[in-house]
């Protein structure tokens, strides 16, 4: 497009700036990548008012609706760019993921396929496709369309990402852990492992004290992950465990730790590291060795606090059932996990039963609003840490959850645990198979169509 | 404003004013008491002559009261400005001036010369009569908070003298401390050696106040005995034995007092309500006679009578009217401000987070029995006429239960926080201090206050369990309630939105800031209301349960029993329970006067009112919608049946 295009209108009123096109675009797109959304929205709309037919101008506009949660008036905007400009491979590229966020799955995959007819050599696009093939579990093309994009850019640390995702949710463990190993590359781990030129554990036994194992990711693989720590030790006697201040108490309750520290400067001398997460790769876990469950447990005179607090508050008689139905807002699937409290309604019908919510977090909230049949206790405002939790959950008949970080407690301490989990789950639930062989305490409600909860929650109810 | 002239502040009633010291020489103060400013809201206290020294002026004073007693005003007001322009102190002067002022309703004036008067040295007699002639008068005005430290000052001045400790009684039983007041009243009694007809009757109401109805009538019948014209004695007898139960002796009280005093409007009033309790509207309308000389309470009245009679429009018209009439010509229109920054500031301070730090009472303790005490208060929560003084009704006929009704609130003790806890902070920030030092101990101490008073009350007696607590308030104090009694449970009575505004609009009840305004008031009020249950039950852990009017009215016994299984008594209820066979509690809640038998008329009233007005609702749909849903009542339009 021609420099000499401009944005506003031809005889701007006093003080309104002229700018040209090109600089506008790179501005807009700048505001949207800085998640500077209001000034990005309102630099979209005057854009748009002084050229609603420029087909970059509506595809950018498109991102900025989307980003603003307008998915309808995204796709509006976005399919517009398109018919206008068909040959612009960004456009369903970007469109891909877009219709992905607006649960249109097959939608989502034309608009990838196209992506990658016309430009076939996008690594980029080749990656939002196998992103959607995972949504749409179709597991073995999206790993095919992963491969593509790493044969067109090997060093693509989100491809091989994706590509261990499906092959872990596959089943396919032993290749997945391969894969799975460049997770420390993406954007988002960066700081996650310390700065340090001490090798990556391979395994081999050390001498006592010298292996530095990391609490990395979050609770819930830091968790399920350390059943892991006491098969290390076992090579690597008294290993220093890094881990979040949060997360020392539970990782204490297991055998063979030599230290715990919670900043990289307390650390010590170590002759290798090994992230929590990079254990499973070494240990040769697969679906059929996973080692057992049971290897947390809060402190009996915990359980018996609660326990009384419990009695106190619930009526006598119903039988109790833990809630937790959000999850950590900035998790990246986030939207797919969470759910509303409200949408819990089949199990606030029965009254033979009452809620006691463990959720933590702003979601809290969503208690006030409450006004279901059976009783509900918000219990989050009282508890303290996830010592807390577990100690409540050996109080309870049984909780009942979405894929978050009680999930993992629960299946630790062995608390009976209804699980409901989006159609595409995190790779470690697997598929096609109601337990678990993480945690057989455990069980699983899958959707039945991706992004609905519908009918879900039903069962959790009916089976209660 | 030009350099070299300063503002001055006059506070004569308490509202700045500025005036420039140009004028000040010359021109009268603002207040309005005749006198130049300079001896009067701008005086120097300094350049005062000293007290005894107006003594010099005690002859003419002497006279200016002569006048003023010969009903001779002119010359008496003259006379005393002029003295006290020589001498603004001079106390016969003042007192001349401020019985001037007075009379002629200047308020302003009468304010600041009767604070003057009060505030002047001398016998401790003299001081006490300044104060408590001011004092008297602000009582008249319903100025019973400014009164209070006026009341104080001549009791501490002469606390041997009857009429400082009468005085002090009212004024402590109209500002809620009625208990204190009844021990004012008593000392008056005391000192005066005998029984006096004033003293007693007032005794009478603030044992009325405090549930105690057979004591009450009992007084009443000694006071107006030495004392039968009096009739604020006789209504007050009369609403005693209605609220006992009572009601013919009631209704012939009132009908002898109207006989004697056919004009009084307060009688008359009270005489309606007592056919609206009896049902018979259409004697209500006939008594009250023409609208359009009617006064609000009494157009609402009207309104209730409508409303009885089906004649729903009509109601409507009426307390439209009223409302009217108590905003325009009454000052009483909404003031949301200070409601929504008190919203504002408890829903800032009262997070999960910050309150999971503070201390509880009864912490450490780990049995429920240390921790929950000799009794379990039962919170009742709940809109205005939503239905929680029929739940407390029912709870009443009960073992094991004792009726607190809205007597010794918690809010009292929210009040007290920052005095009792030494904080320079108010409420709730005041609650910071629980984290240090001996106020750890505090929610103990506090609820040993709240305990006390239920002691005091008479309802910690053997076999009583469960305490109600039915304090309006409440919904503002559930973040102070959880510190006090960290698991007690807490009842909230719900009841559809539209049929709670409907029944408020037409009771003649004062809401804070005036919410009973108008019904977009009310609405935005019980918006606020509704808000912060929700947010002190997403914010902290209680023990919650809510019910429904409408189930409540429909099924008496099964809902029963429900709130019973929930707080934990082991108490049978029979299947015929209604509200109205029961045995009395002591002290008697106000509206046990009201009590009928439960019935379903009050549920869902609204359909029938959106039937003959379908857009009555209008106005408040946007307030209400989200708050009918979020309720889970059918949504505002759909008449169906309703989901409960």
């Amino acid at each position: 497009m021609s420099e000499a295009q401009q944005v506003a209108p031809a005889s701007p009123p006093p003080g309104k700036q002229v700018i040209p096109l090109s600089e506008a675009l790179e501005k807009l797109s700048k505001l949207e990548q800085e998640n500077k959304l209001v000034e990005a929205d309102d630099l979209a709309t005057r854009m748009m008012a002084a050229m609603p037919e420029h087909p970059h101008i509506l595809h950018l506009a498109g991102i900025v609706s989307y980003r603003n949660g307008r998915i309808a008036e995204a796709i509006e905007r976005m399919e517009k760019s398109q018919v206008i400009a068909p040959e612009v491979a960004l456009y369903p590229r970007n469109m891909c993921e877009v219709y992905r966020g607006a649960g249109r799955l097959e939608d989502a995959v034309r608009a990838g396929q196209r992506a990658i007819e016309l430009a076939p050599n996008d690594a980029r696009a080749h990656f939002n496709l196998a992103l959607i093939l995972y949504e749409k579990l179709d597991l073995e093309e999206s790993v095919r369309v992963a491969d593509a994009a790493i044969a067109l850019e090997p060093d693509y640390p989100e491809a091989h990402f994706e590509k261990a995702e499906a092959l872990l949710l596959a089943g396919r463990m032993k290749e997945g852990w391969e894969s799975y190993e460049w997770r420390f590359k993406l954007k988002q781990a960066e700081g996650m492992l310390p700065k340090t030129d001490k090798p990556q554990w391979d395994g081999q036994p050390l001498p006592p004290g010298r292996l530095l194992i990391i609490g990395d990711q979050g609770f819930g693989d830091c968790i399920q992950f350390g059943r892991l720590i006491p098969w290390a030790a076992l090579l690597c006697p008294q290993p220093i465990v890094a881990a979040s201040g949060e997360l020392t108490p539970i990782l204490k309750q297991l055998p063979g730790i030599g230290k715990f520290v919670t900043r990289w400067e307390d650390t010590g001398d170590y002759d290798a590291f090994i992230p929590l997460s990079g254990l499973p790769r070494l240990a040769g876990i697969g679906t059929d060795n996973v080692p057992p469950a049971g290897y947390l447990a809060p402190p009996a005179a915990l359980v018996a606090e609660w326990g009384e607090k419990l009695d106190a508050l619930c009526p006598k008689g119903k039988k109790r059932i833990a809630l937790v139905w959000a999850g950590r807002p900035t998790h990246k699937n986030d939207k797919k996990r969470t759910l509303k409290l409200k949408q819990f309604a089949p199990l606030f019908e029965r009254d033979d039963i009452c809620i006691v919510t463990v959720q933590k977090g702003e979601q809290i909230a969503q208690a006030g609003s409450y006004y279901g049949r059976a009783p509900l206790i918000n219990l989050g405002p009282e508890i303290g840490d996830f010592i807390d939790t577990m100690a409540i959950l050996k109080n309870v008949h049984r909780l009942v959850t979405i894929d978050t970080s009680v999930a993992h407690v629960a299946g630790a301490i062995g608390a009976p645990t209804s699980l409901v989990l989006p159609k595409a789950p995190d790779w470690r639930w697997l598929l096609d198979r109601e337990d678990t062989p993480w945690y057989p305490s455990i069980k699983l409600y899958r959707q039945q169509v991706a992004y609905d909860w519908s009918g879900v929650i039903e069962r959790v109810a009916a089976e209660l | 404003m030009p350099e070299g002239i300063k503002p001055v502040l006059c506070s004569g009633n308490g509202r700045a004013r500025i005036v420039t010291e140009q004028t000040l020489k010359t021109n009268p103060c603002p207040c309005g008491s005749g006198l130049r400013a300079v001896r009067c809201c701008a005086l120097d206290a300094a350049a005062l002559p000293a007290q005894d020294n107006t003594s010099l002026l005690e002859t003419q004073a002497t006279e200016a009261t002569k006048f003023f007693n010969e009903k001779k005003y002119t010359e008496a007001e003259a006379l005393a400005l002029k003295i006290l322009d020589l001498a603004p102190n001079q106390r016969t002067a003042l007192r001349v001036l401020f019985e001037i002022r007075k009379a002629q309703n200047k308020h302003d004036a009468a304010t600041a010369l009767g604070k003057r008067l009060a505030g002047l040295p001398g016998l401790a007699a003299a001081r006490a009569q300044a104060n408590t002639q001011f004092a008297q008068y602000l009582v008249a005005q319903g100025r019973h908070a400014e009164a209070l430290p006026i009341a104080a000052a001549a009791v501490k001045a002469t606390p041997k003298d009857a009429t400082v400790q009468h005085v002090m009684g009212v004024v402590l039983t109209e500002t809620g401390a009625v208990a204190e007041g009844e021990a004012h009243y008593r000392k008056a009694l005391k000192l005066l050696g005998r029984d006096d007809g004033l003293v007693l009757a007032n005794l009478a109401w603030n044992l009325k106040l405090q549930g105690r109805l057979d004591e009450a009538a009992a007084v009443y019948e000694t006071a107006l005995a030495l004392r039968a014209d009096n009739k604020r004695g006789a209504g007050g007898q009369a609403q005693v034995e209605f609220g006992r139960g009572n009601r013919e002796k009631s209704v012939a009280v009132l009908d002898a007092a109207l006989a004697q005093w056919s004009g009084d409007r307060t009688l008359r009033l009270l005489r309606t309500m007592a056919d609206l309790s009896m049902r018979q509207p259409q004697a209500a309308i006939d008594r009250l006679g023409p609208a359009d000389a009617l006064m609000a309470p009494e157009v609402l009245a009207r309104a209730q009578a409508f409303d009885q009679l089906g004649q729903l429009p009509d109601a409507v018209n009426a307390w439209v009217t009223a409302r009217r009439m108590q905003r325009e010509r009454g000052g009483l229109a909404y003031r949301p401000e200070a409601i929504q920054a008190q919203a504002a500031a408890y829903k800032a301070y009262f997070t999960a987070d910050r309150v999971q730090v503070l201390p509880r009472a009864g912490a450490g303790a780990l049995t429920s029995a240390a921790r929950t005490g000799a009794f379990t208060p039962v919170f009742l929560l709940g809109f205005a006429r939503a239905g929680s003084s029929l739940l407390e009704q029912l709870l009443a006929q009960l073992p094991g239960f004792a009726i607190g009704d809205e007597f010794g609130a918690i809010g009292e003790l929210a009040a007290a926080l920052p005095r009792l806890t030494s904080s320079d902070a108010t409420y709730p920030e005041a609650l910071d201090e629980l984290l240090v030092g001996d106020n750890l101990q505090a929610p103990d101490r506090l609820r040993g206050i709240y305990e006390g008073k239920r002691e005091r009350l008479g309802l910690v007696r053997p076999g009583v369990r469960f305490i109600t607590d039915r304090a309006f308030s409440n919904f503002w104090h559930l973040g102070l309630i959880k510190l006090l009694y960290p698991e007690a449970p807490i009842i909230h009575v719900l009841r559809h939105p539209q049929d709670l505004l409907l029944a408020n609009m037409a009771h003649d009840r004062k809401f804070e800031g005036n919410a009973q305004a108008g019904l977009p008031a009310l609405a935005h009020y019980y918006g606020v209301h509704a808000d912060m249950i929700r947010h002190f039950r997403g914010q902290l852990t209680l023990r919650y349960m809510p019910v429904r009017y409408e189930d409540l009215v429909a099924n008496p016994a099964g809902v029963l029993r429900e709130v019973l299984s929930f707080i934990g008594a082991e108490t049978n209820v029979p299947d015929n329970i209604g509200a109205n066979n029961a045995a009395v509690p002591d002290p008697l809640p106000a509206h046990f006067a009201g009590r009928e038998p439960v019935h379903q008329h009050g549920a869902y009233k609204h359909r029938a009112y959106v039937a003959a007005m379908p857009h009555l609702f209008d106005e408040v749909r946007d307030t209400l919608a989200p708050l009918i849903e979020e309720l889970g009542y059918k949504p505002l339009g759909v008449t169906e049946g309703a989901a409960s």
